[in-house]
């Protein structure tokens, strides 16, 4: 039972993150589709903008393995 | 680094500033800024300037439009080898603009005679497609006294059985309808009746809505065997007409490109001329011209100035107090090391940092092909990205983006082949199981939580220096208050490390009490010196440190999925459709394993490393120079020229 609740965890661990990284990107992204029709120029600032709630989930997956390995 | 600069003042007659503009042209070092003084009454030119600078702005909008249309190749203006573009003298532009109007007069004329040739033909191609359907239909030996013939494009689907039907009603057996398919799901179908009986079958075929095969224009009134060849026909005589008009086209190019593209070269270094024209002040009998110049070419430029002018032009130095603290307005050149210099397009992306601002240029030479090289760290995919990066150096030219890219993609594969030896990974495991290839360091797969520390180590030495830096820069500005509260925060992200490191076990326990002790005597201190959001501020910074976990992250994910990819090949039935899809995982793998690590480097780089010192916002360096094509970009620096000719 122990491992069920472990591995749910490191599951919720990485996929709330997840899902919130995909909201805030897809947000983004629309917008930066937007600004890039009027100004193709921030193409590189636009890409580095999308890239960055990747800390979301990437910190996710930092805690599902510390929980992963902290279990045994 | 960003060079040193200098500001100069030049004097003279008044007489004189065409031929000093052209000497600073021809030598390409001196950026014209707005003059300071308030000694002088009028800047040069004046209305006439503008009326000129419009007509020379209409006539390279003409010697754009032909050069762009005229076949071959005329992107390669006058270039830094060859001679600069003759100066513009009044009559010689006066030729220059009618050749410019009439080329463009004669091109505008083929283009719309190409257009009409290309239509027409658009609609025989058409009706080709359609008549040859119907040629093979027709009976052999027409006899139209006594036999219709009515071509007929019926809809696929039931229309036909719905004809069939309204025939047989009609006709009896007294008909016979031939069909065969067109492309576009169309049905060609020629209708054979006795020749009295058309009426009767017309009005069934408009009840029906089923249309006879239109004819195309002009040959209306030939009959469908003569129509195809008639069609081909008019195509060759289509064919013919375009060669001609190309062959034309290349006449024009041949006779005038030459003299087009000088054309334009001297229009633009003119037009340069006169923006730097308008900089210059002047009074009743002198002018006043200032600008910056790079340090090392001061001297070549003093001395190209005495040769041509002797001691007529006065050059005398702008002291720095009075244009120190207008970082804004220096211009800034990038001046780095040869193996440096690819990477100054990384921080090009972003705005200029200020004059007298740190150039971010090294460490992101040292740091950004390190990243890459921990993420990727694979000698296989490390050596496939050095072949793209020597397709990409020999595909491109010296001076370009494209080139910059190469050499930046070189070092991160020559990066990503060291991490790889260390990391034992080549294809993933595929180096451990052909050839016994063991990690140095540690293996990724299992080593997690030491990844995972190297990683955030990483990211605390990465903030820490770029705090440091942050620290030198607000030093070099006599911004005391800002370099304490930077020294402070390096200093408190080295003791919260130390802390923890004590805490974990890692350095002696003896540690963790000085360490506490010394975070409590900097934290007012840390408040004092930046403000009270500067406990945020340290939390965002502890946070930053926490962001280069993404390393661990990205280069887990690849060596897993690479590892994945190498487990396909047993995974099915079959040898060889598990090769096929080991390689396609392996390709997916790669090419996230190229966009991945630039975008994460690049993100470290411009969020959580430069936030600590960077300072945007310099001006582009734009010195009076011939035009060349590739620095024609707007906002692009350039670096220094070649030392002016003494």
């Amino acid at each position: 039972m122990e491992v069920f609740w472990l591995g749910l965890s490191a599951a919720l661990a990485v996929a709330i993150p997840a899902l919130a990284t995909a909201w805030a990107q897809s947000r983004i992204g629309a917008a930066a589709a937007a600004a890039l029709a009027e100004k193709p120029e921030l193409g590189t600032t636009v890409v580095l903008m999308i890239a960055i709630p990747e800390t979301m989930v990437i910190l996710g997956f930092v805690v599902a393995l510390m929980i992963l390995l902290g279990g045994g | 680094m960003i060079a040193e600069m200098v500001r100069l003042r030049l004097m003279g007659p008044r007489e004189r500033i065409g031929d000093v503009l052209d000497v600073l042209q021809d030598v390409g070092v001196f950026h014209p800024a707005h003059v300071r003084s308030t000694r002088v009454d009028a800047l040069a030119g004046g209305a006439g300037r503008d009326r000129r600078a419009r007509q020379l702005q209409r006539l390279l909008a003409d010697l754009d439009f032909v050069l762009e249309r005229l076949p071959g190749e005329n992107d390669h203006d006058t270039g830094r080898d060859e001679e600069p573009a003759p100066r513009v003298e009044v009559a010689r532009l006066a030729d220059w603009a009618k050749l410019a109007r009439r080329t463009r007069r004669e091109l505008t004329r083929l283009a719309a005679e190409r257009a009409e040739l290309a239509e027409e033909r658009g609609v025989l191609e058409r009706y080709r497609a359609y008549q040859e359907g119907f040629s093979r239909l027709l009976p052999r030996e027409p006899d139209p006294d006594r036999i219709r013939i009515l071509p007929l494009v019926l809809e696929a689907g039931r229309s036909q059985d719905r004809l069939r039907d309204g025939l047989d009603a009609l006709l009896g057996e007294d008909y016979e309808l031939r069909t065969e398919p067109l492309e576009g799901g169309e049905v060609a179908a020629v209708l054979l009746m006795p020749a009295g009986r058309s009426a009767r079958v017309d009005e069934l075929l408009g009840e029906a809505g089923v249309r006879e095969l239109p004819a195309p224009p002009g040959l209306e009134t030939r009959s469908l065997e003569e129509a195809v060849p008639a069609i081909y026909e008019r195509l060759v005589v289509l064919d013919e007409r375009e060669r001609k008009l190309e062959s034309r086209r290349q006449a024009l190019a041949d006779a005038r490109t030459g003299e087009l593209t000088t054309a334009r070269a001297a229009v633009r270094d003119r037009l340069a001329e006169l923006a730097a024209l308008g900089r210059v002040a002047t009074t009743h009998r002198a002018f006043v011209l200032e600008g910056w110049v790079p340090e090392e070419f001061e001297a070549g430029l003093d001395r190209r100035l005495r040769k041509s002018f002797g001691g007529l032009i006065v050059v005398e130095h702008v002291a720095r107090e009075t244009w120190d603290e207008e970082a804004e307005e220096t211009p800034v050149v990038l001046h780095n090391p040869r193996l440096l210099r690819p990477f100054e397009a990384i921080t090009r992306m972003l705005p200029l940092p200020q004059y007298g601002s740190i150039d971010p240029t090294p460490f992101v030479a040292v740091f950004f092909p390190a990243f890459f090289g921990l993420i990727l760290g694979d000698v296989g995919y490390g050596f496939a990205l050095a072949l793209l990066a020597l397709v990409l150096h020999v595909r491109s030219r010296d001076g370009t983006l494209l080139r910059s890219v190469s050499e930046i993609a070189g070092a991160c594969a020559a990066a990503s082949i060291v991490f790889g030896f260390l990391y034992g990974e080549a294809f993933g495991d595929l180096g451990r199981r052909l050839v016994g290839l063991r990690p140095l360091v540690f293996d990724r797969e299992e080593a997690l939580v030491p990844f995972l520390a190297l990683a955030v180590a990483i990211g605390f030495v990465h903030i820490v220096l770029g705090l440091v830096l942050g620290m030198i820069a607000a030093v070099r500005h006599r911004q005391t208050r800002e370099a304490a509260g930077r020294g402070i925060s390096a200093l408190m992200v080295v003791l919260v490390a130390v802390a923890l490191l004590t805490a974990v076990k890692i350095l002696p326990g003896g540690f963790f009490t000085p360490a506490v002790i010394a975070l409590l005597i900097a934290f007012p201190l840390l408040i004092v010196a930046e403000g009270l959001l500067a406990p945020l501020e340290l939390l965002s910074t502890l946070g930053n440190v926490l962001s280069y976990a993404r390393i661990m992250a990205l280069g887990t994910a690849s060596v897993m999925m690479a590892v994945v990819a190498n487990r396909m090949v047993g995974a099915t039935g079959s040898v060889l459709v598990g090769v096929v899809f080991a390689l396609l995982f392996h390709t997916v793998n790669f090419a996230l394993g190229l966009f991945g690590p630039t975008v994460h480097g690049l993100r470290l780089h411009y969020v959580e490393f430069f936030g600590k010192f960077y300072s945007p916002g310099g001006a582009s360096y734009r010195p009076l120079r011939h035009w060349e094509p590739a620095t024609d970009e707007p906002g692009e620096p350039m670096s220094p020229p070649d030392a002016p000719a003494a």
